[in-house]
């Protein structure tokens, strides 16, 4: 990437950090409610080195993961199967909206209490979190393929096998990614509610006791921070994956 | 005319189609269809928007089964899409994340030949369809429509067809570079040694290109002339000045329902103003 790319990037940066320092500065309040970004990266900087966060990173980021791979693995499947059928579609949609309707927030502690505080429970809420979005997408995804493009496969004799293959996934896949961009940043959401709900592990969990029997409030901004990063950072992922298989077109 | 060894012959024998309704009645838009095209043949079919052309094209393709008679390519009864049928399509259909190099392949990809085979046929059909090489690797977004329609038809001449299907091929390309396709397919024919059986809007491209002029009636399509274009061959551009183009132009204007082309014998008077104009 050229310095051209950057630039704005890091000036919008800059710029959100100086915004922040003046409120700091100007309403004056205590470290305690608001912390000076310069506070929160020394604390950031500090907790990582203390490896202090590390072990709550890593058990967040191991829920993300699965919870992120079986929510979209279960997702491309159903997506698929509502695209192909209508009955399949008129019998699941009201579960699937259901679902989707009820705020994970208020389903998060019934998780916990059936799939124990563990890792479980937290793969569960991720991977129920992601599956709507991605599911939809899917289905999007596979019902705008282009009825020309198959009637070109037939013409060429493809067997249904090669026209998924090589007609349906790939005029499918852009749609695809959409869900995934935002399923991906929701699997973060849902790992930390998870968390939230009951755990003895993860940057949820460190919030909250950054929060509450630490009472260091610089640590659960580098936290957040922590949290914001890894979002951006799995986006970034699905983006360069999304460039790598959609590319131009 | 009927008796021919060269393999790519073609015959519809009494074709019926009709496409079924929303409200569960029955569109007919074939209306038995006999036609006999001798291998290496070109065949141009004229008519009427909707007159069922782009279906009887289908039917030949094996893409649609006609409800009454058969199509019959070398005397075998076409019921699936064929490997010695090729077809072009109106618009170059060509699959937007492939290369142009990609998509001309993708028929051999699908009937599971090896990479290197595959480039070895790929240059053969570049150099066949004109194709400049420097774009082999481009998508087709980056490619004009001219080019698009090149790429569209080395893919459909992939397999090594023996029979060439074009639906409205270049219509939409703009007159000049039509009528340089229209020459170029001609040269193809004469390499690839294809039959051609070719939807068309234009009477002159029809002419330019074709043996027969298979001219439909309005929906459901029936064959109302069968006219011969008695031009010699190679021809030029220039052939289209010929009284002989505007006498058979003249003639399928008539068969397609227009009261002012009357055929050639009752109207002298347009006919020597025609010629005038051509001399």
């Amino acid at each position: 990437m050229s310095r051209g790319v950057w630039l704005p990037v890091v000036g919008a940066f800059a710029l959100f950090v100086l915004a922040w320092k003046v409120v700091v500065v100007v309403s004056g309040l205590p470290p305690f409610i608001l912390p000076a970004p310069e506070t929160v990266a020394q604390r950031f900087v500090e907790a990582w080195l203390q490896g202090l966060i590390w072990p709550h990173f890593v058990t967040t980021m191991v829920e993300i993961v699965l919870g992120f791979a079986v929510g979209v693995t279960l997702a491309l499947l159903v997506g698929y199967g509502l695209a192909r059928s209508a009955l399949f579609e008129r019998l699941a949609s009201p579960y699937l909206v259901a679902a989707q309707a009820v705020p994970v927030l208020v389903l998060a502690p019934l998780l916990v209490l059936w799939f124990g505080p563990g890792l479980l429970s937290k793969v569960v809420i991720c991977g129920l979190i992601v599956f709507f979005p991605v599911a939809i997408a899917t289905m999007v995804g596979f019902r705008s393929v282009d009825a020309r493009l198959i009637e070109l496969g037939r013409s060429l004799r493809a067997t249904p096998r090669q026209i998924l293959r090589t007609l349906e996934i790939p005029a499918a896949l852009p749609n695809i990614f959409g869900g995934l961009r935002v399923g991906v940043t929701l699997a973060v959401v849902g790992a930390i509610v998870g968390e939230w709900a009951g755990a003895s592990s993860g940057l949820a969990v460190l919030i909250n006791l950054a929060r509450g029997s630490l009472f260091d409030i610089p640590l659960m901004f580098a936290t957040l921070l922590t949290v914001a990063l890894v979002g951006i950072a799995l986006y970034l992922v699905v983006v360069a994956a999304e460039q790598r298989l959609v590319g131009a077109r | 005319m009927t008796a021919s060894p060269r393999i790519g012959s073609l015959r519809l024998d009494g074709l019926d189609f009709a496409f079924p309704t929303r409200r569960g009645g029955r569109l007919p838009v074939l209306d038995g269809i006999d036609l006999t095209i001798r291998g290496g043949g070109i065949v141009a079919l004229i008519g009427p928007n909707g007159c069922g052309k782009s279906t009887l094209l289908r039917v030949i393709a094996g893409l649609l089964e006609p409800d009454r008679g058969g199509a019959f390519l070398d005397e075998a009864r076409i019921a699936d899409p064929d490997p010695r049928i090729g077809l072009v399509f109106q618009e170059p259909r060509l699959l937007p994340w492939r290369s142009a190099a990609d998509n001309i392949t993708y028929p051999l990809e699908l009937a599971g030949w090896p990479a290197d085979r595959r480039r070895e046929r790929l240059s053969t059909l570049t150099e066949l369809v004109g194709l400049d090489p420097a774009v082999a690797a481009a998508r087709p977004a980056e490619l004009s429509g001219g080019t698009r329609q090149r790429v569209a038809l080395a893919r459909a001449l992939a397999l090594e067809p023996a029979v060439l299907l074009l639906d409205e091929p270049f219509s939409a390309l703009d007159a000049l570079t039509r009528e340089r396709f229209d020459l170029e397919l001609l040269r193809l024919w004469d390499r690839a040694a294809t039959t051609i059986v070719i939807v068309t809007h234009s009477i002159p491209e029809a002419i330019l290109v074709a043996d027969r002029v298979v001219v439909l009636s309005p929906r459901p399509g029936r064959v109302v002339a069968d006219i011969a274009v008695d031009l010699p061959r190679p021809r030029t551009i220039d052939d289209l000045d010929d009284t002989a183009v505007s006498r058979i132009g003249r003639e399928i204007r008539h068969h397609l329902g227009d009261p002012e082309a009357a055929p050639a014998a009752t109207t002298s008077a347009t006919a020597a103003a025609s010629m005038a104009v051509a001399s």
